[in-house]
């Protein structure tokens, strides 16, 4: 097993940079995801340290070694394609064992690898069919056990799940997990869903724009977000953002004024804003609570979502600005109707006029 | 069929089917349907281009002839031997050119276009080019020839009986190239991308990826192809009877048949010519779907 470590790697195509010097350290048997919306460049990240794609710069090393100049099969990596990527006219054997036959190895040991991977993954009834007999699950299924059998240091997934129906997504999840307990080996896994990356993640790459934004565990992430982005990508549904005025500095906490002249205190790390300076206030659905009476945020409930075991309130503050609310699911509120809400300083979380956490 | 009757909007559906599809079955028997049927009848009668109206049965009389006429097997061998060689070597080259057109390089739209003009050119005009370029005296491959001085003195490549069937072949290996390639790269660009990457991460030679992955899923593809070719090449006539006309070294059995039909008069000998060369036709189609199918599946 081994790890990966990407020191400053670029990547142009033609004259365009779409990945700007990423430093990352994957420790050994660690599980690993990237996420971005759609063009950040996780899947090129991937590619990269795959060997489909060269780096423009920077250096790339797997369990030590600088793999940069070395071509995927020699990288000791096995990678699991977003469209399964099966030889349609081998069986599911055939396409688990195909790259061990060519590298000559013995044929007893091939069995025993492709049944062994069969068993973990549950298709050992499923080994004599062709791709077009399976379903997209038993094709993921072959997909992943043709990874397993080449014995890899570094599992990579592109996007595996993506082309799931989402009750299947939600199993073939924890069978991931269940894989990466079994198999113990360093998995780094691309991925647009937050939900699969908070899941079963031990550490989350966040990217946008072919630069990292964070890296963390998931509650890290969750908890404290050192930017914009990131607070608004993590989280579902995601953290309201509210435009506020910094008050000034007392005791190393921010006071900002609340529209309809409500204070609000919040704990900071960095240096404290000049008075006046206008800031931006995030606060996750799930944190702003109703206030039991007296002074507190009032907002006009604009429209409601019921999903059952939560109800989501679009409900606007006085000086307009939106804010989702989330309730009870049987909690009876309807459109039109007037809150007062509370918002907690250790709950809130405050970013500058450059997007970055004070 | 099941039992239960049709409903009458079942029934009025079928009629419209018909009615939609008269037009072209009349088309088809007045071109395709009379013209066969008079020739497999004309086969069994001893009618000439002069006495279309007075003939007589002369029952198999015409095919046993045939059966013994040397040069009639001379014209099977010549078609068969042009269809191989000529199929072989277009299906191999259309191949290379496909993979190479299948590459990103620069300019390839230009390169397509390029590669397409010998199939668009008739086939008569491009023979009559090659005739002359063939030409004993003042043919441009004598004068390249020698001035290379490979050969001394100048070839008749369309007369002499070795080089003719030869110099055939080329010529439509020059024309036909274009078709193989053009199909086949039609099917090269229906392959997945990731197939290839995931078989670079299994690390599989670029020629064992050749010959076990884009050779496999593109088969279907170059069967039709060569099906399509070797159809087309076993009733060959417009490139032999322009270059070579009616020499039997390269006379193929279109052209053993226009002669007995048109240069002898002979409607009931050269139409029995013909339905063989159907017959053949049928039997060459038959054997490559059956056989392209059990090699696919066989693949599989």
């Amino acid at each position: 097993m081994a790890g990966v470590t990407l020191r400053g790697v670029r990547k142009s195509f033609g004259r365009i940079e779409v990945i700007h010097g990423v430093d990352l350290e994957v420790a050994d048997g660690e599980f690993v995801a990237f996420v971005g919306p759609s063009g950040c460049g996780k899947s090129t990240l991937l590619r990269l340290i795959a060997g489909l794609e060269e780096p423009s710069g920077g250096d790339l090393s797997i369990g030590g070694q600088r793999v940069n100049d070395r071509p995927p099969a020699a990288r000791g990596i096995a990678m699991v394609f977003q469209s399964y990527a099966l030889y349609p006219h081998m069986t599911a054997y055939d396409n688990m064992a195909f790259g061990l036959t060519l590298s000559r190895t013995d044929k007893g040991t091939i069995a025993e690898r492709v049944r062994a991977a069969a068993r973990l993954l549950q298709i050992e009834d499923l080994l004599d069919r062709k791709p077009r007999d399976l379903s997209g699950g038993q094709r993921q299924r072959v997909a992943i056990g043709r990874a397993i059998v080449r014995e890899p240091q570094v599992f990579l997934f592109d996007e595996p799940l993506s082309n799931l129906d989402a009750g299947l997504r939600v199993q073939m999840r924890l069978e991931i997990a269940k894989l990466k307990a079994d198999l113990r080996a360093t998995m780094i896994y691309v991925t647009h869903d937050q939900v699969e990356a908070m899941t079963l993640a031990d550490r989350i790459v966040v990217l946008n724009a072919g630069r990292v934004e964070q890296v963390g565990t998931p509650l890290e992430l969750y908890h404290r977000p050192r930017n914009r982005f990131v607070a608004g990508f993590i989280g579902s549904p995601a953290m309201n953002f509210l435009d506020v005025v910094s008050e000034g500095r007392a005791d190393g906490s921010v006071r900002v004024w609340l529209p309809g002249g409500v204070p609000l205190d919040i704990a900071v790390d960095g240096a404290a804003p000049r008075a006046g300076t206008p800031l931006t206030l995030g606060v996750r659905p799930e944190h702003v609570g109703l206030a039991d009476g007296g002074a507190g945020l009032v907002a006009t409930i604009l429209a409601v979502e019921r999903l059952g075991g939560e109800t989501h309130c679009h409900a606007a503050l006085e000086d307009g600005q939106r804010l989702l609310v989330r309730l009870d699911g049987d909690r009876p509120v309807s459109a039109g109707e007037r809150l007062r809400l509370n918002l907690r300083g250790e709950t809130a979380h405050l970013f500058g006029p450059d997007g970055q956490r004070l | 069929m099941s039992g239960l009757p049709h409903s009458s909007l079942e029934r009025q559906r079928r009629r419209a089917a018909w009615l939609f599809l008269l037009p072209m079955l009349i088309v088809l028997a007045g071109v395709a349907g009379w013209p066969l049927f008079r020739t497999v009848f004309f086969s069994f009668t001893d009618a000439t281009l002069a006495t279309l109206d007075g003939f007589q049965g002369v029952g198999l009389d015409n095919y046993l002839w045939l059966m013994r006429d040397p040069v009639w097997w001379r014209a099977v061998w010549n078609t068969l031997v042009f269809t191989v060689v000529s199929v072989g070597i277009e299906t191999a080259l259309g191949l290379g050119i496909a993979l190479i057109l299948n590459a990103h390089l620069p300019g390839r739209g230009l390169l397509r276009a390029a590669v397409l003009i010998p199939w668009a050119i008739p086939t008569v005009v491009s023979a009559q080019m090659w005739g002359w370029m063939f030409h004993d005296l003042y043919g441009v491959v004598n004068a390249i020839l020698m001035g290379l001085g490979l050969i001394a003195e100048p070839r008749a490549w369309t007369a002499d009986p070795d080089l003719a069937l030869p110099v055939v072949i080329a010529v439509d290996v020059w024309k036909s190239t274009p078709f193989m390639a053009l199909l086949i790269l039609a099917a090269l660009q229906m392959l997945p991308r990731d197939l290839y990457e995931a078989a670079r991460v299994d690390g599989v030679h670029p020629v064992k990826v050749f010959f076990r992955i884009t050779l496999p899923l593109i088969r279907p593809a170059l069967m039709v192809a060569v099906l399509f070719r070797t159809l087309d090449a076993l009733r060959v006539f417009d490139l032999m009877y322009v270059l070579t006309g009616n020499s039997r070294s390269t006379m193929s059995m279109s052209v053993y048949a226009r002669q007995y039909l048109i240069d002898f008069q002979d409607v009931g000998y050269g139409s029995a010519a013909a339905t063989l060369l159907v017959l053949v036709l049928a039997v060459a189609t038959v054997l490559a779907v059956t056989l392209g199918r059990v090699r696919v599946d066989a693949g599989r």
